[in-house]
């Protein structure tokens, strides 16, 4: 690819992340957050946007970015403050900025909509600042001079002999097992010195015995400590007065080369903090060549003598940590809850490479392989007859072990946060509120929950489709709202966990639940029940996902469009989870969708039938039973149907349903899955025989041969056949229309 | 003065985007030896473990920005005298100033063309080769 090229793909790639963090930012803005950080986030967000776009001269984006970016840069200057209306504004701006960048991307030429108006706004709360884009020419009097770098003194050879080596003291220091006895502390005698002078610790733990050789009592530490400054000998003496007589100290005047080690005990952070504390407004003092000892260093707080960590027996340099890295756990987890920090993403954001997808997948596939090849050598090495204590059976254990934890790594390698998906809400719900009229808050939790990427591009539409649909059927209007005693603002929440090995995604409203009177009459007028049928609360709430079950007259500009929640209910199954829907009137309803983390491995029930080895998803699976011959009806033809727990439901008789029997095997000697499949709808069906539960990956039987009907994809066993993996809910359809032929 | 191809170099950006147009450029212009860091912070202790006669950083970034960045490096006598070039999004005087106060050598407004990037280059340099 031509490096251009590649370089604006990336440039897009970065777009994203940044309008991400210029929305998380804003909406952490609206909601209250003041930290300046945040307001510097968003301001560099846009202002890279426009950056990139500079340099490939994308012109509507670097217009709009730079008004966008003039807006913003009166509020980091605090020239304007960040009311609620400003930030409606630029979360409208920000909306605007990410349609013009996708437009970029998409190479769509003309204008956004709303870009106009919007620049105007932007100019609107501006109030016509000054726009600083200037040029060199606008300088004036100021004129820059580039300062040349002479090569005849090299950059990288620093002239030590320049370092103005500073009178002070040396201390020798080595605590004998009785200052420790009488309750003295090391630490505190060398922060003492900290406090006369500037001090340089050197630790000597080369004493430090073998673990098992310590005596906790005895001391084995000792220090060589540089005091600088305006120190004397006698002072420094003080400090140790009372811990005279325990301890070997020597004490003479600090000179020639500066102690070996010196500089390993440099840190950045210090020089960090010193350069970070200075007001900007200081003269160029840095310039000159004043190097304090090193940098200031706080003491080392001292070792238990009993502490096991300095076994090793040459000696440590020990810089005293500044207190700037040493962030006390707690402090440490305040910094990592506060996710919404930009610096904290940034953090993270270092931390990461970029892959193409193609070279993940091919991994997967390759550990895929692995997996199968791991059980086929297993099961050979059974069939051999090796004993299980044998060196090769316990070697194949060990690698089953690895095999597996490789799986796990690799997969976590797609897995993503939901946070790509969760992001893209908090607009949606602004416009749909917007298109409503109602007021909306919404509200995510866990969006650092991972779950496969393929799984999260799935889950963009069901989730539109829901908080449209939470919106404007869940919530009531503002008039509806207040007459109920519940504030205004309606608050859609939206939440992702892990529970048991696979994902959990709630989309709750506190509206006022789902009408069941309305829904039973429509279900009724639909015919999708009789008019006589007693439903349970739950039964009723469900009946939503029926297909069909979407109404003419419930159609609306959002969340109409002839989608009904049997298309979210059908996406989720598609992705090997189920949703259920629970309500409370006058309270709201919640969404709970479970979903398996990844879609290359499945949990299958493998089953005998005919002979041939098949694999049902477990997730399908309510329960298995022995059917028994006074259960089992007949309704003409094949057509079979089982009694469990008072209802009956059709029996399907897997080989005949997939052709490989002519003749239904007797129910009684079969083993029934009972199934739930699409649209809620239960069935049993029967097999010959259970192997076992066991993780299989999943093969496309569609890429290497041809897509069959009742068969959703194919995978390796051990023994290195290929076993079909039912797609039940076809199995279920069709031999439901047989059904209906034979009745 | 050394050929180009010997003078490490150092690219500091919190945008992938700009580090790479800026590799890319002095790619062209015939550096060998480029370095890259995402923030001020990064960039430091690149340059305390690595030295390099020449940091190119943007000015406007999370943790310690171009100006803290500049002032640690003329701060700490091991690297003090590394050539440093300030990118900025807009000719803006009053940053300049302050960087030339801090002992910038050069600065660079975005977006920048090659030509432009060898020019402010040979301003400290003199004449690639």
């Amino acid at each position: 690819m031509d490096p251009l090229a590649a370089i604006l793909e990336t440039f897009f790639q970065e777009c994203e992340e940044q309008l991400a963090e210029l929305e998380s930012g804003l909406l952490a803005m609206e909601g209250g957050d003041t930290d300046p950080e945040i307001v510097n986030a968003v301001f560099r967000a846009v202002h890279s946007i426009k950056g990139g776009a500079g340099a490939f001269s994308l012109e509507a984006l670097i217009r709009f970015a730079h008004v966008f970016e003039t807006a913003l840069d009166e509020v980091r200057s605090g020239r304007m403050s960040p009311t609620s209306d400003v930030l409606k504004t630029m979360l409208r701006a920000a909306d605007v900025l990410a349609d013009l960048v996708r437009a970029a991307q998409a190479k769509e030429e003309g204008e956004h909509p709303n870009a106009a108006a919007l620049v105007e706004e932007l100019k609107a709360l501006s109030g016509g600042a000054v726009d600083t884009s200037g040029s060199e020419e606008d300088w004036g009097d100021f004129e820059f001079t580039p300062s040349v770098v002479a090569f005849d003194a090299p950059a990288d050879a620093a002239p030590v002999e320049e370092v103005e080596i500073q009178p002070g003291v040396k201390v020798t220091f080595k605590p004998r097992g009785d200052l420790y006895a009488k309750a003295n502390e090391a630490a505190i005698l060398l922060r003492e010195l900290g406090r006369i002078g500037t001090i340089e610790v050197e630790l000597d733990a080369h004493e430090v015995p073998p673990l098992q050789d310590l005596d906790p009592e005895a001391a084995y530490l000792s220090w060589t400590i540089n005091v600088t400054g305006d120190v004397t000998e006698d002072s420094v003496r003080e400090v140790f007065e009372w811990v005279d007589g325990d301890c070997e100290l020597k004490v003479e005047p600090l000179g020639g080369a500066p102690a070996p080690g010196a500089d390993a005990g440099f840190d950045l952070s210090a020089l960090l903090a010193r350069v970070q504390d200075d007001t900007p407004a200081a003269p160029p003092a840095a310039i000159e060549l004043e190097l304090e000892a090193p940098l200031a260093l706080e003491p080392a707080p001292a070792p238990e003598p009993v502490a096991p960590a300095p076994v090793a027996p040459a000696p440590v340099v020990a810089a005293a940590p500044p207190p700037a890295p040493a962030l006390p756990p707690a402090a440490a987890n305040e910094h990592a809850a506060d996710g919404q920090g930009a610096g904290s993403r940034k953090a993270e954001a270092g931390a990461t490479i970029r892959v193409d997808l193609d070279r993940v997948d091919r991994l997967i596939d390759l550990v895929g392989e692995l997996v199968i090849n791991q059980a086929v050598l297993a099961q050979r090495v059974m069939e051999a007859g090796l004993a299980r204590a044998s060196a090769v059976a316990m070697g194949l254990d060990e690698l089953e072990q690895l095999t597996r934890e490789i799986q796990d790594s690799v997969m976590a390698i797609r897995a993503q946060p939901v946070k790509s998906v969760f992001q893209r809400m908090p607009r949606l719900v602004r416009e749909v509120a917007a298109m409503t009229g109602k007021p909306v808050r919404l509200v995510t939790e866990g969006e650092g929950t991972e779950v496969d990427k393929t799984v999260i591009e799935r889950l963009a539409d069901p989730l539109t489709h829901m908080i449209r649909n939470a919106i404007d059927h869940g919530l009531e209007s503002p008039e509806k709202r207040a007459a109920a005693g519940k504030p205004a603002e309606g608050v859609v929440k939206l939440s992702a966990a892990h529970r048991s090995g696979r994902i959990v995604i709630e989309v709750s409203d506190d509206g006022g639940g789902i009408n069941r009177e309305r829904v039973k009459s429509i279900a009724i007028e639909k015919n999708l029940i009789s008019a006589e049928a007693t439903l349970s609360d739950e039964e009723i709430d469900n009946l939503i996902f029926m297909p069909g079950f979407s109404t003419a007259s419930e159609v609306s500009d959002i969340s109409g469009r002839g989608v009904g929640m049997d298309v979210v209910r059908r996406s989720i199954q598609a992705l090997g989870g189920r949703i259920t829907i629970t309500s409370r009137p006058g309270k709201g309803s919640t969404f709970t969708m479970s979903l398996p983390l990844t879609l290359a491995v499945l949990d299958g029930m493998v089953v005998s039938v005919e002979g041939q080895t098949l694999v049902a998803p477990i997730t399908a699976i309510i329960e298995t039973l022995q059917p028994k011959s006074e259960d089992v009806h007949s309704l003409g033809g094949h057509a079979r149907v089982i009694s469990i727990r008072g209802g009956f439901v059709p029996l399907i008789d897997v080989g005949m349903a997939l052709g490989y029997r002519r003749e239904p095997l007797p129910a009684t000697q079969g083993v029934a899955l009972l199934i739930e499949g699409e649209g809620g709808s239960r069935a049993a069906l029967l097999c010959d025989a259970i192997q076992g539960q066991r993780q299989v990956v999943i093969k496309s039987l569609e890429a290497n041969y041809r897509q069959v009907p009742g068969v959703a994809a194919a995978t390796i066993l051990g023994d290195g056949r290929v076993a079909l993996i039912l797609d039940i809910d076809t199995i279920v359809t069709v031999s439901r229309g047989d059904m209906r032929k034979a009745g | 003065m050394p050929a180009t191809s010997s003078i490490p170099c150092l690219v500091v950006d919190d945008q992938q985007t700009m580090r790479s147009l800026v590799r890319t450029g002095l790619q062209q212009l015939g550096f060998r030896t480029i370095h890259e860091a995402a923030d001020g912070e990064d960039g430091l202790r690149h340059m305390l473990s690595r030295p390099v006669q020449l940091v190119i950083s943007d000015y406007n970034m999370p943790k310690l920005d171009g100006l803290g960045l500049l002032r640690a490096i003329r701060s700490h006598p091991p690297i003090q005298k590394t050539a440093f070039i300030m990118l900025t999004g807009r000719a803006d005087k009053e940053l300049v100033q302050r960087a030339v106060q801090f002992g910038v050598n050069n600065y660079l407004v975005k977006p920048f063309t090659v030509g432009t990037l060898k020019e402010k280059i040979e301003a400290i340099f003199g004449v690639l080769t």
